[in-house]
Order: structure tokens, then C-alpha cells, then sequence
């Protein structure tokens, strides 16, 4: 019972938590799924933005316009990405291995410093609720606000013209070009809209955990990943609605089960372990089902 | 005298060029369309045929020549760009449509080919109620599954869908390459009835490449003969008419024995 009620009151703190990781589960959600361009730039995207909010907030720079500067970074970190695969032809995988690995010197380069605390700065949640801003409850509305609107915003866009555009660059790059879309303009785009997600969440981070740090990405990809999974195993993909709601879903549901799983006495060493695994699993999980898989692979080449 | 719909120059495209494994795949094309010309081409594997209709559409680039389109040099134009002239049907039917994406998406996107995209509504109730018109001609029953995913499809239920698109927006070049080839004998003369119906129309100006001779005769109202990257044999309107398979293949026969002769 000592368990359970250790894990009740967690509750609030991880809606929280889960919320703000929700920008980042978006951000791998859009190249994975809507452009079919597998990026890890978020790993660096992510901590991009709280390193960029962090030492622009320390620097009496406005929270709401430090988020900004944020989000334009991730931006062209995603940007960047895009552009070295398609002008390169490198792999998307290590284009953004590449950016992430760079992201890190540029990281330190912009705080100075591995560490910056930012307790006693105002975040946008002090200047939004004054001294309540440190209740769970006050953060998960703020962030809860602002999350819904940015997937009513992307629901929108991928309903509108130009998304429905995106939309096929990913589904089938030959017709979109086919049918005039610009289909490189249209990935650097999308891929840097993605980074721009993940910095966001980056920048509101550190404001609600009060520092920021350079090592704060490590692991932020499969994290992503595990709860795009797991919102998509709940909610399906079958619509534009259902793929944009999958990260939120799934982000508050997966981060409750790190929490049940931490209180019932997964050592927090094992954690990555654990995810990475279950991330294995799931993407394993079709090709277990169809037995003989090997098989077929190698008829095909002898074909 | 009216301009050419399509013109062709000097068009040359080597892959591998000065390896061992040069591959002439356009090798000094030259051809001119009129506007609603409906031109079959035909030509052994390898001809170039496929790199003819892709260096039309910009999705090969041209080492040398020229291509213009209405009047209008594109030859420096991309593919995307050259999409607000052009709609194609490709051989796959796995091509030419996004499969995740519903079949009023697909026709919105062939809609919006080669315009300006705004941020406005996509799928708007008039644009749906006008997509199921125009697929209510293809008596597939589409025009009650606008929202079904198009992988669902079948290949002949896709490529009739691809055509579709293609028609409906007045396209200045249609460009269908072996557009029937993957289908059942039954489906391939459904989609080719509903080509030849859409091209006559609207009077279309076309690019059809075929292996099928008989097809070659009875559609079109111009052969051309590819072979090495050339245009081998031209026949016009006049000497279409009457013309039998046999007649097709014995000029095919002469002619590259004859460039066979004078290259030995
Ligand atoms: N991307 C490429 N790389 C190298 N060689 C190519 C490429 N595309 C075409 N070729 C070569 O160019 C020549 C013409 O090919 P093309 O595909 O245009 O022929 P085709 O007439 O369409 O043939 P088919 O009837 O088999 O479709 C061939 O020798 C082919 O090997
Ligand atoms: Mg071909």
C-alpha cells in the first residue's frame, strides 16, 4: 500500500512532467510519421533549448521571449539536418547523429558552463501565476493550455493545403513531386519544425526544474519514442487526428508507468535499459509475428 | 502555323559517361508535338523510352538539348516546377498516389498541381462534392470512399484514381508511361478506354508509351519508334491509318538493319 500511495502523489508531478515532454514526443512523431525521415536531432534539440532559454533568462532576457530565441534554434537545428541529408545524401539517421553530436559543443559554448541554476529567475510560469506557480496543478494547466493548442494548431495545418503537401512528401516523395510540391523545401521545413517542438519542451524544462544542463537530452529520443508507441498503440494512426494525438496520450500515459515502475523498485539505473528494450520489442513485434520473415528476404533476392 | 505543345532538341542523357559502362539512354532525341496530339511511343526494352517521358518531366535532367513546353523553355526548370504544365500516370501503380493518404487528399493534391498552396481548408465540402463527380465517371464506386486510404486500393481501382488526377486539371502534356502494364488484361482495358475517352475530350496533348503494338495502332494519332535513345521511325496521321502490326514491325526491322549496315 506504502507503494501505491507514493505513487498517487507522484501523479501531479509527472502530468507535468509528461506534458512538457509532449513537445518532444511531437517532434519525433513529425519525421517518423508524417515525413518518413527517421531524425535524432531532438536528442539535441532538446537540450539546445534549455540551454539557449537557461543562459538567455540568466541574462535578464524576458522567459517568453527566451523560449522564442528557443524555438527559432531548435529550428534551424532541424533545418540543418535536412539540409545535410538532402544536399549530401546522408543517411537521416547520421545527419542527425551528426547535428546532435555537434549540438553538444554549441551547447556548452552557449552556457559557459555544464550547469546553470535558475531558481532564483523568473520562468514564465512565475510571471503567468505569481507565487502559485510552483503547484503541479498550476503547471499542468499552463502546459496543458499550451500543448492543446499546438495540436489543434497542427491538426489545422495538416488539413490545410499546404500541410496536406507535407503530408505527401512523406507518403510518396515521387508523386509529391509529381504533383508540384518542392519536396526538399518541404522537408527542411518539416524536419526543422520538429526541432523547433523539441526546444520548446527543452526551453520549458528548465523553467519548471529550475537549471539547465547540458546532459538534459540524454536519452530524450527513445523516451519520445517509447510514448509515440505507446499513444499510437491507444489511439491508432488512421487519421491526422489520431497521429497528432498519439504523442500527448502517449507521453502521459508512458511516463506513469516510469513512475509506477520506479516505485515499485526498478533502480533508476536500469531505467534506460528498460525503455530501450521495450522500444525493441515493439518495433520487433511485427516481424516476430510473421515467422519465416528471413526467409522471404532471401527469396526476394534470389528473384 | 500553331507552336509546338511539346519540342524536344538535341535531347542527350549518358549515364556513366566515358566508363566502360556508358549508357546512351537519350542519345540526340529530337521530337514535336501539336496541341491534342495523342503520341504512341513504342520501342524495345532499353529504347530510352522511360528517360524520354522523365526528361520531360524534369525528373531526369538533360545533359544536352533543349525542352520547351507550349513556348516556354523549361529545360532549366525542376520537376516541381514543371508539374503546373504536366500530370503523369506511372507504370506503378504504387507511384502516383500517396497510399496513406485518403482519396480526397490525393485528388486535392492533384487539384493544387503546380498552384499555390495556401494555409486555407483543404477538403472542403464543394472540393469533395466535386471529387465525387468526377470519379462517379470511372463507376468504381470512389466517389463514396473519399476518405478510405488509397493502399486500400487495387492496383486498377489506384491507377484509374491516377488518372483521374492527372485529367483533372487540363494538364498542357499528359505523360503515361506503360500506365496498363501491371494490370489483369480485364482491369488494363477499363483504365485504357477511360485514357483514350479523357484524352479525346479534352483533348489532351499525350506521351503514351506501350508494348503493346496493337494498342500502338488502334489509340493515337501519331507513332513514334524509339531505339538507342533515338527516334527510329516517325508516322504520322496519314500513314497511321490502315497501317497492321506486321507493317509496324517490318519498318521497325528495316530501318535499325539499315543503321546496323552503315555502322559495320
Ligand atoms: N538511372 C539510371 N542509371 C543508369 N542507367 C540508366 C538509368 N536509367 C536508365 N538507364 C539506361 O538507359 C537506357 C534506357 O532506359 P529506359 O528505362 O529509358 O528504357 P525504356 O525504353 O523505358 O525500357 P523499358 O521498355 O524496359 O521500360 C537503358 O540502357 C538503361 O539501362
Ligand atoms: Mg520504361
Amino acid at each position: 500500500m506504502d507503494v501505491f500511495s507514493s505513487f498517487y502523489g507522484l501523479i501531479p508531478v509527472t502530468i507535468a512532467q509528461s506534458l512538457i515532454v509532449s513537445f518532444v514526443v511531437l517532434g519525433v512523431m513529425l519525421p517518423f510519421r508524417i515525413l518518413n525521415f527517421p531524425d535524432l536531432t531532438s536528442e539535441g534539440a532538446f537540450p539546445l533549448g534549455g540551454c539557449v532559454c537557461g543562459t538567455l533568462i540568466t541574462a535578464g532576457i524576458n522567459p517568453f521571449l527566451a523560449c522564442a530565441v528557443a524555438l527559432v534554434c531548435g529550428f534551424a537545428a532541424g533545418c540543418t539536418t535536412a539540409f545535410i541529408h538532402l544536399r549530401f545524401k546522408i543517411n537521416t539517421l547520421l545527419a542527425g547523429i551528426l547535428v546532435m553530436t555537434m549540438l553538444y559543443s554549441i551547447n556548452l559554448r552557449i552556457m559557459g558552463r555544464t550547469n546553470i541554476p535558475l531558481f532564483t529567475y523568473d520562468a514564465v510560469f512565475t510571471i503567468l501565476a505569481g507565487a502559485s506557480a510552483n503547484f503541479p496543478s498550476v503547471k499542468i494547466l499552463i502546459v496543458g493550455l499550451l500543448i492543446a493548442l499546438v495540436v489543434a494548431g497542427m491538426l489545422y495545418f495538416f488539413m490545410s493545403e499546404k500541410g496536406t503537401s507535407m503530408r505527401a512528401v512523406g507518403a510518396s516523395p515521387d508523386m509529391a513531386e509529381a504533383q508540384g510540391i518542392n519536396v526538399g523545401t518541404a522537408t527542411i521545413i518539416g524536419v526543422g519544425a520538429a526541432s523547433a517542438l523539441s526546444a520548446t519542451g527543452g526551453s520549458i524544462m528548465v523553467q519548471t526544474q529550475g537549471f539547465a544542463d547540458v546532459n538534459m537530452g540524454f536519452g530524450i529520443l527513445i523516451n519520445g519514442l517509447a510514448a509515440l508507441i505507446i499513444g499510437e498503440a491507444i489511439t491508432g494512426r488512421q487519421t491526422i487526428l489520431r497521429q497528432v494525438l498519439a504523442p500527448v496520450v502517449g507521453s502521459l500515459v508512458y511516463y506513469q508507468l516510469i513512475s509506477f515502475c520506479l516505485t515499485l523498485g526498478l533502480a533508476p539505473a536500469d531505467l534506460k535499459f528498460a525503455t530501450g528494450a521495450f522500444v525493441l520489442l515493439m518495433l520487433a513485434l511485427p516481424n516476430l509475428r510473421k515467422s519465416g520473415g528471413g526467409v522471404q528476404i532471401r527469396e526476394k533476392v534470389r528473384e | 502555323m500553331t507552336t509546338d505543345m511539346l519540342a524536344v532538341t538535341g535531347g542527350t542523357k549518358i549515364f556513366y559517361r566515358g566508363t566502360q559502362d556508358e549508357r546512351r539512354a537519350l542519345d540526340g532525341l529530337d521530337i514535336a508535338l501539336k496541341p491534342a496530339d495523342f503520341c504512341i511511343v513504342i520501342g524495345s526494352n532499353g529504347a530510352g523510352k522511360s528517360s524520354f517521358l522523365n526528361a520531360v518531366s524534369g525528373k531526369l535532367p538533360l545533359d544536352s538539348g533543349r525542352i520547351s513546353i507550349d513556348g516556354q523553355d523549361v529545360t532549366k526548370l525542376n520537376a516541381h516546377r514543371r508539374a503546373q504544365f504536366i500530370a503523369r500516370v506511372f507504370q506503378d501503380p504504387m507511384i502516383g498516389t500517396a497510399p496513406t493518404m485518403t482519396i480526397g487528399e490525393n485528388m486535392l493534391l492533384a487539384e493544387l498541381r503546380g498552384k499555390r498552396r495556401g494555409f486555407s481548408y483543404g477538403l472542403t465540402a464543394a472540393r469533395r462534392a466535386r471529387y465525387s463527380d468526377q470519379l462517379a465517371e470511372l463507376n468504381l464506386g470512389l466517389e463514396k470512399r473519399l476518405d478510405m486510404a488509397v493502399g486500400l486500393l487495387s492496383g486498377g481501382q489506384r491507377q484509374s484514381l491516377s488518372l483521374v488526377m492527372a485529367v483533372s486539371t487540363q494538364p498542357k502534356l499528359m505523360l503515361l508511361d506503360e500506365h496498363t502494364a501491371a494490370l489483369d488484361p480485364r482491369t488494363a482495358k477499363l483504365v485504357m478506354d477511360t485514357t483514350v475517352r479523357a484524352v479525346e475530350e479534352l483533348q489532351l496533348t499525350t506521351l503514351m508509351v506501350t508494348h503493346n503494338m496493337e494498342h500502338a495502332i488502334k489509340y493515337g494519332n501519331k507513332i513514334v519508334m524509339m531505339d538507342a535513345g533515338k527516334v527510329l521511325v516517325e508516322i504520322g496521321q496519314e500513314e497511321k491509318r490502315g497501317i497492321t502490326v506486321s507493317d509496324l514491325i517490318d519498318r521497325f526491322h528495316t530501318k535499325s538493319d539499315a543503321i546496323a549496315l552503315q555502322g559495320s
